[in-house]
């Protein structure tokens, strides 16, 4: 009889399920202490059906594959002078927001998956959520060796694990994965796992890659490739966890539901940052926000949420807000950002005629009702020397901690504004999502660390806030903040350029 | 053009258009094949190509590696074939798939039945036995009309020298139409089977629950009659559905089987009978009578589910809201040439359903 070949499932079960042994001189609630304290039932970890079929051999041997192809397309950007052949210098900076607020969540996503790769009593999750880990891992080396490039040539880059612990707005994407990471495993995995690897993970990574594609930047878009190569198990196994989870006990279903709406919130407020860059900070714009959630968002969810209907699942909470809000928020986050220019690590600047009128094509319901006035405004403050740069603190959510910039959706001119009172304090919030998140476990958010609360408090330094923001946040000052207009970054490009630098153009439009 | 597609393990052709993917051809006629972003960046519907050729299409070189692509590895998401293949997908073959190899046979009408106003009975001698599961179905070629037509197989496997049909008249169907209207005793016609993954899973040890609706009782009556001609002894619940008292064909034939067997049920149930039909069953859909009949809980049987696309939908629906999911749901949707056309998305959650 011929010897033959294992089959991928036999070979699969061998090299991981089969490593499993019995415990037999310990509990096992001891060994896996955080199995059951979220309400979540587990009747048989049997029924785990891997999400997919990749041994540790077959794994070093494709990364290392890709790896290889990755940096010799860096090498090549490099020594092409890469950073010279982008549109202009005004993209970079959505690359700097990349890295100071994207990169770092792959980090934590390392830690979450390594940490629930322990609780879990299956071997077959403990396995999946390891091989992930090493994955996230690997996209955050691959990121910031792809960026290290741009940190020769532009500001901004240079403290970027620094700034993502400290500066306000990078406060919003460092506490959503804090909340995941500090809930128990199997909400980190619902909140991480399913709903932003797999509900949410287009919304982000299609926007800056094809972005990146769009205004000349290889390095990225590449980096973009090779981490899209293993998002395919981070995705199928997001869809694993939901169906295990709904298949083991009815009483898990409520708390899924539950678990889906906070994090598809949370992760809609994340991905306003996503928006503003897609329809302000891209010279060569792809498609609109509102157009890639339509897409990425609505159509992909309808058909999920369709088949989740079957085990009882709803459609998330506020995702009708978030389908109206596609309209409002990247508009109104560029307007955040803005006012508040002169405390970021990255430039802003008001859209150009042919970006206006392109905003008004992709917005006519909203961007000439609501917002071009605003804009146009603060362009002619800028002509006429007076670029406006808000002087006060803003008040964040305490929920998503984002500055309390949005609107009603039925009046879209109305800030909203919700409220909650928990032993005797007062909290704010931007929207009935954050609030109900609040209400629903206080003890958790009462904790949050609130820049601007922490700046009041004086744990920031001080006592001025160019103190807090040069020597806490260690922005450099007039360097890597304020308008792109008159920015070092953008006379750096002039002179590769040989370009009239923006303020005489302005002044010769005028 | 179109080229045909073979998927090992398991052997499921699949008819792939000019400039269609593996992929969509393969979900769209049944075949499931792992998948996640369905446009060439994530590599998890990656196949081995073990004969033919295709284009790679637009797949990233890191989902899709040069050193694999030179093993003639494809992503099914975006390649097309190029001639007809033979492709290995990550796909399990079930235990109890018996893999009776497809023939070809001529087919000899022996006789035609009304079995209701919209539904013949079909009993076709073959020239010679066929093996086959109760469950598959035939491909039948009718004189004038392109392309085969499939065909559930209605008798049991030990009577290895006929076939029995049972055909709906579709409004329009071409196919249907012939054989409701031209079709004659003793005309001879190319068949060939036996194809399909719709089988009962005799290895699992759980009780059984057959939904069928319309024409969709074939596959279901023979599955029934092969496991009651077997002996065997688990549980077996059929659950037909039918519009009005007309249309529910063969009651007879399960009522004395369930007078029978101890361990046969069967539940017949009209959604819009009759006055004339003084109809005492359940009245409702096939789906509903099931939820009455199980009190709502389902969980430790297999269901097999045969019938027009709503009704499965509804089955699967009722049966999963009474906690029996994928795993244990067997499906057997009769498409017409009408449907599949719809292009909606879908999301990649569920395997077969």
């Amino acid at each position: 009889m011929s010897t033959r070949k294992l089959s991928l499932k036999d070979k699969y079960r061998i090299l991981t399920r089969d490593l499993e042994w019995e415990y037999s001189y310990r509990d096992y609630r001891e060994i896996f202490k955080q199995e059951a304290f979220e309400g979540i039932k587990i009747t048989d970890w049997s029924k785990w059906e891997d999400p997919f079929r990749l041994t540790m051999d077959a794994y070093w041997k494709y990364q290392a594959e890709k790896e290889k192809k990755l940096y010799a397309i860096f090498d090549a950007f490099a020594q092409n002078n890469g950073q010279q052949n982008v549109t202009d210098a005004r993209y970079v900076n959505a690359i700097k927001l990349f890295l100071t607020g994207v990169s770092p969540l792959e980090y934590q996503a390392y830690n979450g998956f390594a940490h629930v790769g322990r609780q879990f009593g299956g071997v077959g999750a403990r396995v999946a959520c390891q091989m992930q880990s090493l994955d996230e891992l690997r996209h955050v080396q691959t990121q910031i060796h792809a960026m290290s490039h741009y940190n020769k040539f532009f500001d901004g880059f240079q403290d970027f694990t620094h700034m993502h612990d400290r500066v306000w707005y990078l406060s919003v994407p460092k506490s959503f994965f804090d909340d995941a990471r500090s809930a128990g495993p199997f909400e980190f995995m619902v909140a991480i796992g399913f709903s932003f690897e797999y509900v949410l993970t287009n919304l982000l990574f299609v926007p800056f890659m094809s972005g990146a594609a769009y205004n000349g930047d290889m390095a990225t878009v590449t980096f973009g490739f090779s981490a899209q190569s293993d998002e395919a198990r981070h995705m199928t196994l997001g869809l694993e966890i939901i169906k295990f989870l709904l298949e083991q006990h009815p009483d898990n279903v409520p708390v899924v539901q539950r678990w889906i709406n906070k994090w598809l919130w949370r992760g809609t407020r994340v991905l306003t940052l996503v928006a503003m860059m897609m329809d302000y900070m891209l010279p060569n714009k792809v498609m609109s926000w509102k157009e890639s959630f339509e897409v990425y968002f609505e159509e992909a969810a309808s058909a999920l949420f369709k088949d989740l209907a079957r085990y009882g699942i709803e459609m998330p909470r506020y995702a009708e807000t978030a389908i109206l809000e596609k309209e409002h928020v990247s508009h109104q986050a560029w307007s955040i950002f803005y006012n508040y220019t002169h405390a970021a690590a990255f430039h802003t600047w008001m859209p150009d005629d042919k970006e206006m009128d392109w905003l008004s094509e992709k917005y006519p319901d909203t961007f000439d009702k609501y917002y071009r006035a605003r804009f146009e405004h603060w362009r002619e403050l800028e002509r006429a020397g007076e670029r406006y740069y808000n002087p006060t603190l803003p008040m964040l959510c305490q929920t998503c901690q984002i500055p309390m910039g949005f609107t009603e959706m039925d009046n879209p001119t109305l800030t909203a504004y919700r409220q909650s009172v928990y032993q005797g304090e007062r909290y704010n919030f931007c929207s009935d999502g954050c609030k109900d998140i609040f209400d629903h476990e206080p003890e958790k958010y009462v904790q949050a660390w609130l820049p601007v609360h922490q700046i009041f408090q004086g744990n920031c330094g001080g006592p001025d806030i160019e103190d807090v923001l040069g020597d806490y946040y260690r922005i450099n000052l007039g360097v890597d903040n304020m308008d792109f207009h008159g920015s070092p970054d953008e006379a750096r490009w002039n002179a590769w350029h040989n370009l009239q630098p923006a303020e005489d153009k302005l002044k010769q439009a005028s | 053009m179109t080229y045909q597609v073979t998927v090992e393990p398991t052997g499921d052709l699949v008819e792939v258009e000019e400039g269609q993917t593996i992929l969509d051809a393969c979900l769209r006629q049944g075949v499931w094949l792992p998948f996640a972003c369905g446009h060439g960046t994530c590599g998890t519907c990656k196949v081995q190509v073990l004969e033919g050729d295709a284009d790679v299409g637009d797949a990233s070189p890191f989902a899709l590696m040069d050193m694999e692509r030179d093993e003639g590895k494809l992503l099914a998401c975006c390649a097309r074939p190029e001639c007809d293949l033979v492709i290995e997908a990550d796909i399990d073959v079930d235990p109890d798939f018996l893999g009776y190899p497809i023939e070809d046979f001529q087919a000899t009408v022996a006789s035609i039945e009304d079995l209701s106003p919209t539904i013949k009975g079909i009993r076709f001698e073959l020239d010679h036995p066929i093996q086959f599961q109760a469950g598959q179905y035939i491909n039948l070629h009718l004189p004038g009309v392109d392309g085969a037509r499939a065909f559930s197989i209605a008798n049991k496997p030990s009577e290895n020298g006929i076939v029995e049909l049972h055909v709906r008249r579709v409004p329009e169907g071409a196919g249907t139409g012939y054989i409701h209207e031209q079709l004659r005793e003793g005309d001879t016609l190319p068949m060939s089977g036996p194809y399909g993954q719709f089988f009962v899973r005799k290895s699992a040890p759980e009780d059984l629950i057959f939904i069928a609706g319309g024409s969709g009782l074939s596959s279901p009556q023979s599955m029934v009659l092969d496991l009651l001609e077997q002996g065997d002894v688990r549980k077996i619940t059929l659950l037909q559905g039918a519009r009005n008292l007309s249309e529910l064909y063969n009651r007879e034939l399960f009522e004395q089987l369930a007078e029978e067997h101890q361990n046969f049920s069967y539940v017949p149930a009209l959604d819009a009978p009759l006055e004339e039909d003084h109809w005492q069953g359940f009245s409702g859909y096939v789906h509903e009578a099931a939820i009455s009949h199980f009190g709502g809980q389902f969980a430790g049987h297999k269901a097999y589910l045969c019938g027009p696309p709503p009704m499965i939908d509804a089955a699967i629906t009722a049966l999963m809201q009474g906690r029996l999911f994928e795993r244990d749901i067997y499906m057997e949707r009769f498409l017409t040439a009408a449907d599949g056309a719809e292009g909606t998305v879908k999301s990649a959650l569920f395997k077969k359903i």
